[in-house]
């Protein structure tokens, strides 16, 4: 009793001090803004005697006392741009993309923890309560190993910008000096948040002592989340700069640096594609321990971690167009020659690029589900619908990628008669492409309600009803779509402009109300079958592999485009890049430089995954050992 | 209930709701963005 008085004494000190280490970088930087005010910064601040010099914002329009030094302006030479025999840019390409991709990872994986470790504390069933908390354990146990790596690399970045860029970096940390220790200390805290949260595991395993251990999931997850978003204003104030005037002067509003026209899409586009990233790479992971296992056991139990990894990665890709849709809105709204480049103009065709790569995830989660349902008896009856599903989802497919415009020989361009396809030529706007990723978002939504009913049959009275409503209601869901795609060409453009929102709605109508009638239609439903856990095709798990690889070329395509968007800018229209390296790539060079940031990380990643697996190999043999017939079993639901 | 049962009844009683509320959205969302959604009917 006394132990375990001491232990709740013991673990909400711990929480009581992961909460004052979330709030101690806040508290810390309280003054900093204020000296910031008040320190004079260069010749700018005071100039005539006593005369104050101010400043207007180039965003927000508003006067503020200049405190900061002008934006340099660089010239090519060894002070601005110093630099080895090689491409500075692509250097700090590969830096920043390898910080992304773990910094991402990590992000991601705890907030998977977090959503596991809760079903398995309010889940009834104690057996698989104690598989989702293994598995929680084993997640974070990758991400441990994945932490130490994403800090290695952030040193790495910080040092490439200091040698390679270092009038740029200056300037950056110039303004953003508060913010950045802030970011500093909020990565001590994380630290030390993560390492209580790993070593704390089984010390707080039960009863209350667990639920402060959840607790601090949630404050580890808080810190993640406001450390990226701390990280996002810097590339956003890069791309649309506030808090400054026009020569670039710091005018002492620090929230102004930060909250600048793009930031909030970028935070909210970011915190979803992470989840997706994340989602992606630990399925990965799963399929390559499936195809490796030799044990019906461990095929189960890789077959379960996959589908589980796969489930939220898909339940997070599904918003993440939309979430990339009102990024792109604000970006034409701050303004409409960056949205054009990046839509219309010189990055164009890469946005073909990522719509195919959109196009590959939603066709492996769907070939997943499918092949999935073979483990399910009474799952056969949607076999015969599934080429349905698969034919609108090729339409959705290829309007989607259709470019509007084709490059072509002289001689080609003359036989078709100018860029433009005469047919297809009108699948290439926006009217036509938002209907075609609809259509593949509802189909994706209506393969996930037909997984998840695969063993059931409802036992409601109104059974039969529920069941031609969810029909009705799908088919009619996809007649306003592509209705409304129509519609839009038939409408001047900026009333067309909207009706993406009523097509959105209609797919996440169909996502949240069909998702929440089949639940209640298949509470208490009769099952045919239990879900037969690792008799999967091995060809699934390909497909989870294909997923992944999918997620990371497309992550460092949209970084690329994000970033080059800036074209020969620092800073947009503030600080000047005049190093050598200011144009713009071409499509090949970019493709070939993202394959090489996609299969380093990979190759990266298998030795992060090898590395949990030295610790690992001896807990089964503990187990069978001290606690017989502990090997995990298949799952009864999920 | 034993009514909304019958496949024909269902279907009908399925169309309005999803018809119904289908075209709300569409004119309340672009009513919301200050569009006209019957733009092309009223011309």
């Amino acid at each position: 009793m006394g132990l375990l008085t001491g232990k709740r004494v013991f673990s909400i000190m711990a929480l009581c001090m992961m909460v004052g280490l979330l709030l101690l970088p806040i508290v810390i930087a309280l003054p900093s803004p204020a000296i910031g005010e008040e320190a004079p910064a260069g010749d700018a601040v005071k100039k005539d005697g006593d005369k104050v010099e101010k400043g207007r914002d180039v965003y927000y329009k508003t006067e503020g006392i200049v405190v900061g030094a002008p934006a340099p302006k660089t010239t090519d030479g060894p002070k601005d741009y110093p630099r080895y025999n090689f491409e500075s840019r692509v250097l700090i390409w590969f830096a920043n993309q390898q910080h992304l991709y773990y910094g991402s990872f990590v992000l991601a994986v705890p907030i998977f923890c977090m959503i596991i470790e809760f079903m398995g504390v309010v889940t009834k069933d104690k057996a698989l309560a104690k598989r989702y908390d293994q598995l929680a354990y084993d997640f974070i146990k990758i991400s441990l190993t994945a932490y130490s790596l994403t800090a290695i690399l952030g040193g790495i970045l910080i040092f490439t910008f200091l040698t390679l860029y270092p009038a740029f970096f200056g300037y950056l940390s110039s303004i953003f000096r508060p913010v950045m220790h802030i970011y500093a200390l909020m990565f001590v805290a994380e630290s030390g948040t993560l390492y209580i949260y790993y070593y704390g595991w089984d010390k707080m395993k039960e009863g209350f002592l667990k639920w402060i251990h959840l607790s601090m999931s949630v404050v580890l997850n808080i810190i993640g989340t406001l450390l990226m978003f701390l990280a996002n204003s810097w590339i956003g104030f890069m791309m649309s700069p506030a808090g400054v005037d026009e020569q670039g002067r710091y005018l002492g509003n620090i929230w102004h640096v930060i909250h600048t026209a793009l930031w909030n899409p970028l935070n909210l586009h970011r915190i979803l594609g992470n989840m997706a990233f994340g989602g992606g790479v630990v399925a990965a992971y799963a399929a390559y321990k499936f195809l490796a296992a030799k044990t019906d056991e461990d095929r189960a139990h890789y077959d379960w971690m996959g589908y589980i990894a796969m489930a939220l990665g898909v339940s997070f890709l599904i918003p993440l167009p939309f979430a990339g849709y009102w990024l792109m809105r604000e970006v034409y709204a701050y303004r409409q020659q960056m949205g054009i480049t990046l839509m219309g103009g010189l990055l164009a065709w890469l946005f073909i690029i990522q719509a195919t790569m959109i196009g590959i995830l939603f066709l492996s989660s769907n070939y997943y589900l499918w092949q999935a349902m073979g483990r399910m008896r009474g799952a056969e009856k949607y076999q015969r619908y599934i080429k349905y599903l698969v034919f609108l989802l090729i339409c959705g497919f290829l309007v989607f990628i259709t470019p509007h415009t084709m490059v072509m020989s002289p001689a080609e361009l003359k036989a078709m008669g100018g860029q433009q396809h005469p047919v297809l030529g009108n699948f290439g706007v926006m009217s036509a492409k938002n209907g075609g990723i609809n259509v593949m978002i509802t189909t994706t939504v209506l393969s996930f309600i037909w997984y998840m009913r695969g063993n059931k049959v409802s036992t409601v009275s109104w059974a039969k009803f529920g069941n031609i409503f969810m029909g009705v209601f799908f088919a009619c869901a996809y007649v306003n779509i592509i209705w409304l795609a129509i519609y839009g060409y038939y409408i001047p453009a900026n009333v067309r402009v909207g009706l993406s929102v009523p097509q959105v709605a209609t797919t996440l109508s169909c996502l949240f109300f069909m998702f929440a009638l089949n639940s209640v239609m298949m509470s208490g439903a009769k099952q045919m079958g239990p879900i037969e856990w690792g008799k999967i095709s091995v060809r699934s798990q390909y497909a989870l592999i294909m997923l992944a690889t999918a997620f990371t070329w497309m992550m460092a395509l949209m970084g690329y485009i994000r970033s080059s968007v800036r074209l020969f800018w620092h800073v947009n229209e503030i600080m000047r890049d005049n190093s050598p390296w200011a144009y713009t790539h071409t499509v090949g060079f970019a493709a070939n430089m993202i394959s090489f940031n996609v299969l380093f990380f990979w190759i990266s990643i298998l030795f992060v995954f090898w590395m949990g697996s030295l610790s690992a190999k001896k807990v089964p043999v503990e187990a069978k050992a001290g606690i017989p017939g502990s090997v995990p079993q298949p799952a009864a639901s999920h | 209930m034993s009514a909304l049962n019958n496949p024909v009844i269902a279907v009908i009683v399925s169309l309005v709701i999803a018809v119904g509320y289908f075209t709300f959205v569409d004119h309340y969302l672009m009513d919301m963005q200050g569009l006209d959604y019957w733009y092309l009917f009223r011309k």
